[in-house]
């Protein structure tokens, strides 16, 4: 016991918050990499920014919270709120200084070397390009502005939550008292933020950017007034939803009450341009009631994610890679019986080499199969006009029994998913809204057939959500079956869902909050054993977040104890590597490609006896204890081959792949005398060439002349 | 090969469930979906003798979500029952109307015997146990309020009995000291041992018990860590109870984790873990069956039976004559007098086919009670009709329903006494029961005075019905005057009921 209390020091865990700004790094890291084209390298500062947005909204917005309410209790690092934030304050203002240096000293050099320039103050313009300006926001800009004074009788106007707004100081013409006034104005987001304009010389491409077309006309929407100066600001506010879910009788309309309170939360970050003058910064600090600490003074265009749309202009092909069209699953043939293949045995699914289209497909057939009795399914994220749903719909309208789960409580999706769960009670669909107390995350969607030889369910088990479009963009895996075991346990699932007691048992499908973290420990308990006997063991694990306690206790138990752990991380990772005497037999890495790793794998050596898992969790508190999650088994020796070569390809991986030290740091991994393995290629290789080949039908056809009898 | 899909629904004491099956005639049944609810109906039921209202409003809510599940199925048939809980309820007819009304679901109450012998049947559905009862085997069927225990030996049925011990109800008969001891286990293990000990020693003398065959919740998950088992499924008895004995101290915390149980605190697992270790100890038989049926199960053998989609390789009848003849034995009223009743009483029952219209259960109700038909002499010679009724309706039958002991207790007491008039009887059965009393009662008493002497002098009968008379002939070989002296006593009630007349007619055998 003595021994296993070791385990849990704080000195052996890092800090999840600083762990995940490591790893919005790695993602800057790839739009340092000259090795990658110009423009995608522009969509990774796009991500960074992006992603340090919904930390800041989520992540740091909680740890506040924990500071005012006096919340002493410190993380599995050791470090109180407070300290985590002074030290993410830190962290983040390097992380902005080199998201900008990067901009400004790479990018936008590179841009213009490749025919694109970004002029970054309207300052700049030549004449005839001012003129074009001036005209442009005559015509689109000025009617959707609304500019707002503050004075006495007008208070600080609400600034929404994200939006990009010009602050201004101002006097009044004609008088001889200089009190200036302030005024705001927000950038309109139903504007495209870059504006193409005239170039200046032959060959390039000219773009200005919203706000500086503004900015330029500011004066004309304060005609009476001299404007002292004007700059751009953002602000970020706290928008964790806090629901009472036991006093919410409806949990949707809690919901949209909810939401329309995220626009009024405190204010956390305010960021302004470097240059701005003080009296402004002083007048926003004030009123929006901010610490000096939360003001980020930025050296370049806010909110960096107009990149993202920079990244899509047209032409400039050579500047992409390019477009990667997910390839047939070789197993189901477009437009045939999906069942009748899945019958021939399990399936798997990796996308997006593979195209999600099969998955499209099983609920489409479904929907109007006449031997289909019922479709059960759970919805997490949904794509905008998901073709899933309109599916789900059709179904209820052809009389088969339609449950769906739709998870109001998905981060940032809650008003689409109202949206949706109306649409489908609306078709006749049975909708549950999740779970008290529980977020579904689970994905799992279940066909039941009545056949010829009696009723046959078919099962989908993802990793990544039913979501068409981000099926283009994560990396997931899926698994198609009949098998009578997991059928079972699906029906179960279901029945749970819809607030029938649980089973006294499951086959083969583990089930979070309740079984799934004891069984991570005892899968891990069990490689110990047998490190132990001296037998050989070893876990192999990708996932996207480490950060369970437990689990990382038993993991340094377990390699203190000779088992050999690789595991690839993409994102926040406590577990420190490298630790004499209770990590060394632990490497960890991270990929960050093009496509955005999502699946989830667990594959442990089992004395031989192989044991291999995929499921929707990861080894989070969140996921373990209060999450619906399901995980797993694959057991077709044919998919846990595929699923092994998956996994130790990822392992592989020396391109793309960044491997944490024991300092820490993450460091690519020296690719000197080594075949180069960059994993993403290979596995869109390979789905390319696993499409069996079109044969020529015309061919195989011959006409057989008939012989005269004897 | 049509496939029926059906839905069982079962309303226990504790639960509410529904189980989809697909029978099929050439395969085996298969179940397809398991729902269950929980509603705990007996709180109400036992303590105040009714079911409240707001129960009953949740159990017509999860009986109309069953409705809509059945019909996503589509199914074809379902059926519907009750347990104790609707028994003990006095406001039971009243609820059942309130389903049928808002659910369209049609509930029957069913009797503990007619329970476990749906139980029984989803037992012989499976190939192993025919063979597992030749060697003698015994079939404990453990609920939350009772306990049943089924003796077999050489295929059939010997006895079974209804023991007031069951996991719910142990664990509450020692709630109040819980807290206070500390060795829980072994309270619960003396509670157990003192019902079990009269069953043993009774019925458990002889050592031939080779199986014990356990139905009941938690066990199958007990079992289920054994992946050596023998060739028919079932597992030695030492290796079961080396598991139980490890359990046996842990906390219910410990055994949840272990027996991946959803309700990681169930506070029923103890009494379980003991309650089956005590039982394989005490029956002490070298292999442990667990098949892992329920109710639902034995509700939809027992639909399938009635509707010629299974044929049961065993034979229940013969259960019902061996079980009466071991009632018989016990109460020392089985002798060569009861086999010569017994024989005749089947000729005479054969012969009047014709006028009596009854079938082959009925003819089966006659073999019981003729077997049974002393058994009361045991307590009172003078007031034996009375005790011979109660004996019959205090012994459960495996096989007979409630109404069918009525029937068979309501012969043997009439058999000696003059047949009552049906408004004397009218709130124990119906009409039709009445008339079947009625015939046999009229066969028995002919049968039984044909061997008054309890000589067995007569040999050889025929009996042949010729217009309005029964002429039954015999071959004697001493002296039969008592027998027709008395004869013509019971041939008038005989003619009352059937407007036949028996005679006897003589054919005296000289060696």
């Amino acid at each position: 016991m003595e021994k296993e209390k070791d385990f849990l020091k704080p000195e052996y865990y890092e800090n999840r918050e600083l762990s995940w700004l490591k790893f919005d790094y790695r993602v800057l890291n790839e739009a340092r990499d000259k090795s990658i084209p110009l423009l995608e390298r522009l969509k990774f500062v796009s991500i960074t920014s992006s992603n340090l947005d919904e930390f800041f909204m989520v992540r740091v917005a909680s740890l506040k919270d924990m500071v005012h309410a006096g919340y002493k209790k410190k993380d599995i690092a050791g470090m109180t709120a407070q300290e985590q934030l002074d030290a993410i304050n830190k962290d983040t203002r390097a992380l902005v200084e080199l998201q900008y240096s990067t901009y400004n000293r790479s990018l936008v050099p590179l841009l213009y070397n490749h025919g694109i320039e970004i002029v970054s103050a309207h300052e700049e313009l030549t004449p005839e390009q001012a003129e074009y300006v001036d005209h442009y926001f005559q015509e689109n800009v000025y009617p959707v502005l609304t500019p707002m004074a503050v004075d006495a009788s007008r208070p600080f106007p609400l600034i929404r939550n994200k939006s990009l707004n010009i602050a201004a100081l101002l006097t009044k013409k004609n008088e001889k008292k200089k009190e200036t006034e302030f005024a705001t104005v927000q950038v309109p987001a139903v504007l495209p933020r870059i504006v193409q304009i005239p170039s200046s010389k032959e060959g390039i491409r000219t773009f200005l950017l919203l706000e500086q077309v503004i900015e330029r006309n500011i004066h004309q929407m304060f005609l009476n007034y001299n404007v002292l100066c004007a700059y751009p600001y953002r602000i970020m506010r706290n928008a964790d939803l806090s629901i009472d879910e036991d006093g919410a009788e409806d949990l949707l309309q809690e919901i949209q009450k909810q939401l329309k309170k995220r626009q009024w939360g405190e204010v956390i970050r305010l960021e302004v341009e470097e240059k701005i003058d003080k009296r402004l910064l002083h007048i926003l600090k004030e009123d929006l009631h901010i610490a000096q600490e939360d003001i980020y003074k930025i050296g370049g265009p806010l909110d960096l994610t107009f990149l993202m749309k920079m990244y899509g202009i047209d032409g400039a092909e050579d500047l992409r890679y390019s477009s990667y069209k997910p390839q047939r699953v070789p197993q189901i043939t477009p437009g045939e019986d999906i069942f009748a293949a899945i019958r021939k045995g399990d399936i798997l699914l990796h996308h997006p080499y593979q195209t999600f289209d099969p998955v499209v497909d099983f609920i489409r057939q479904a929907s109007v199969d006449p031997d289909v009795l019922a479709i059960k399914q759970t919805l997490y994220r949904v794509s905008g006009n998901s073709p899933i749903i309109a599916s789900l719909a059709q179904a209820a309208e052809n009389g088969k029994q339609v449950s769906v789960l739709v998870e109001l409580k998905a981060r940032f999706d809650e008003e689409n998913n109202i949206v949706w769960a109306k649409k489908l009670e609306k078709a006749g669909c049975h909708v549950i809204y999740g779970l008290v107390g529980l977020k579904t995350h689970s994905k799992i969607a279940l066909v039941v057939r009545k056949e010829e030889d009696g009723i046959r369910r078919y099962v989908h088990l993802g990793t990544g959500n039913y979501n068409d479009s981000t099926a283009k963009l994560y990396t997931d895996l899926g698994m198609f079956t009949c098998s009578e075991a997991i059928g079972e346990d699906a029906t179960a699932v279901f029945n749970m869902l819809s607030g029938y007691s649980e089973p006294l048992s499951w086959n083969k499908l583990i089930v979070a909050p309740i079984w799934l973290r004891k069984r991570f420990l005892k899968l891990i308990k069990q490689e110990v054993k047998h490190a132990q006997e001296g037998k050989e063991a070893f876990i192999k694990a990708k996932m996207n977040s480490l950060c369970d306690r437990d689990v990382i206790a038993a993991l340094y138990e377990a390699s203190a104890a000779g088992v050999k752990i690789e595991l690839v991380v993409r994102g926040i990772c406590c577990l420190k590597t490298g630790i004499p005497g209770v990590s060394e037999n632990i490497t960890v890495h991270s990929i960050v490609g093009n496509f955005l790793e999502h699946s989830r794998i667990f594959w442990f050596h089992n004395d031989g006896r192989e044991e291999i898992y995929m499921g929707s969790a990861d080894w989070m508190p969140r996921n373990l204890d209060r999450r619906v999650e399901i995980m797993f088994p694959v057991e077709d020796e044919r998919l846990m081959d595929q699923v092994r070569h998956i996994l130790g390809t990822q392992l592989a991986d020396n391109t793309k792949a960044h491997v944490l030290q024991a300092s820490g740091k993450y460091e690519k991994i020296d690719k000197r005398g080594k075949k180069l393995v960059n994993s993403q290629e290979q596995f869109c290789e390979e789905a390319k060439n696993a499409v069996p080949k079109k044969v020529n039908a015309y061919q195989d056809r011959v006409f057989i002349p008939a012989e005269p009898v004897e | 090969m049509k496939i029926t899909t059906f839905a069982a629904i079962y309303i226990g004491s504790y639960e509410v469930s529904l189980k989809i099956f697909e029978i099929c005639p050439k395969r085996n049944m298969r179940s397809v979906d398991y729902i269950r609810s929980r509603l705990e109906l007996g709180k109400d039921a036992y303590n105040k003798g009714f079911i409240g209202y707001e129960l009953v409003e949740e159990l017509c809510q999860i009986l109309k979500e069953f409705h809509s599940i059945m019909e996503g199925y589509k199914v074809d048939a379902y059926k519907a029952y009750a347990g104790n809980v609707m028994r003990v309820a006095s406001n039971a007819l009243f609820i059942l109307d309130q389903i049928r009304f808002r659910t369209k679901i049609e509930v029957s109450v069913i009797s503990n015997s007619e329970q476990r012998f749906m139980g029984y049947k989803s037992l012989a559905a499976s190939a192993q146990f025919e063979k597992m009862i030749q060697k003698g085997a015994v079939v404990v069927d453990v609920g939350g309020g009772s306990m049943q225990l089924t003796l077999f030996r050489k295929g059939t049925a010997i006895t079974t009995q209804h023991i007031e011990l069951g996991i719910m109800q142990i664990w509450e008969k020692l709630a109040k000291i819980r807290n206070m001891v500390s060795h829980y286990e072994m309270q619960i293990q003396e509670l157990i041992d003192k019902e079990l000990e009269i069953f043993k020693r009774i019925y458990l003398q002889e050592k031939d018990i080779q199986y014990v065959v356990v139905m009941g919740d938690y066990i199958g998950e007990m079992v289920k860590g054994f992946s050596k088992k023998e060739e028919d499924g079932t597992i030695e008895t030492e290796r079961f109870l080396k598991l139980l004995k490890k359990w046996h101290r842990k906390s219910p915390e410990e055994i949840s984790v272990e027996l991946n149980l959803s309700n990681e605190q169930d506070p029923l697992i103890l009494p379980s873990v003991v309650l089956y270790k005590r039982l394989t100890e005490e029956m002490n038989a070298p292999y442990i069956w667990v098949p892992g049926v329920n109710i639902t199960d034995g509700i939809v053998c027992d639909y399938a039976e009635a509707n010629h989609m299974i044929r049961f390789e065993h034979d229940f009848e013969k259960d019902i004559l061996s079980a009466s003849r071991n009632l018989a034995e016990r109460y020392h009223s089985y002798s060569k007098h009861t086999e010569a009743v017994l024989s005749m009483g089947l000729v005479i029952f054969d012969a009047m086919k014709k006028v009596h219209g009854m079938g082959k259960r009925e003819r089966l109700l006659l073999q019981a009670a003729a077997i049974l038909h002393d058994c009361g002499r045991y307590i009172s010679l003078v007031n034996q009709s009375e005790c011979s009724y109660q004996i019959v309706m205090a012994s459960e039958i495996i096989g007979m329903t409630h109404l069918e002991r009525e029937i068979v207790a309501s012969i043997v007491k009439h058999n000696a006494m003059p047949m009552q008039p049906y408004k004397s009887v009218n709130d124990k059965m119906d009409q039709e029961s009445y008339m079947i009393v009625s015939k046999l009662t009229a066969i028995l008493k002919i049968a039984n005075a044909m061997d008054r002497s309890h000589k067995q002098k007569f040999k050889n009968m025929k009996a042949v019905l010729r217009d309005r008379e029964l002429m039954i002939t015999v071959e004697a070989e001493e002296s039969i005057v008592l027998e027709k002296g008395l004869f013509s006593a019971y041939a008038d009630s005989f003619e009352e009921v059937f407007c036949v007349m028996p005679k006897i007619k003589e054919k005296r055998v000289f060696q």
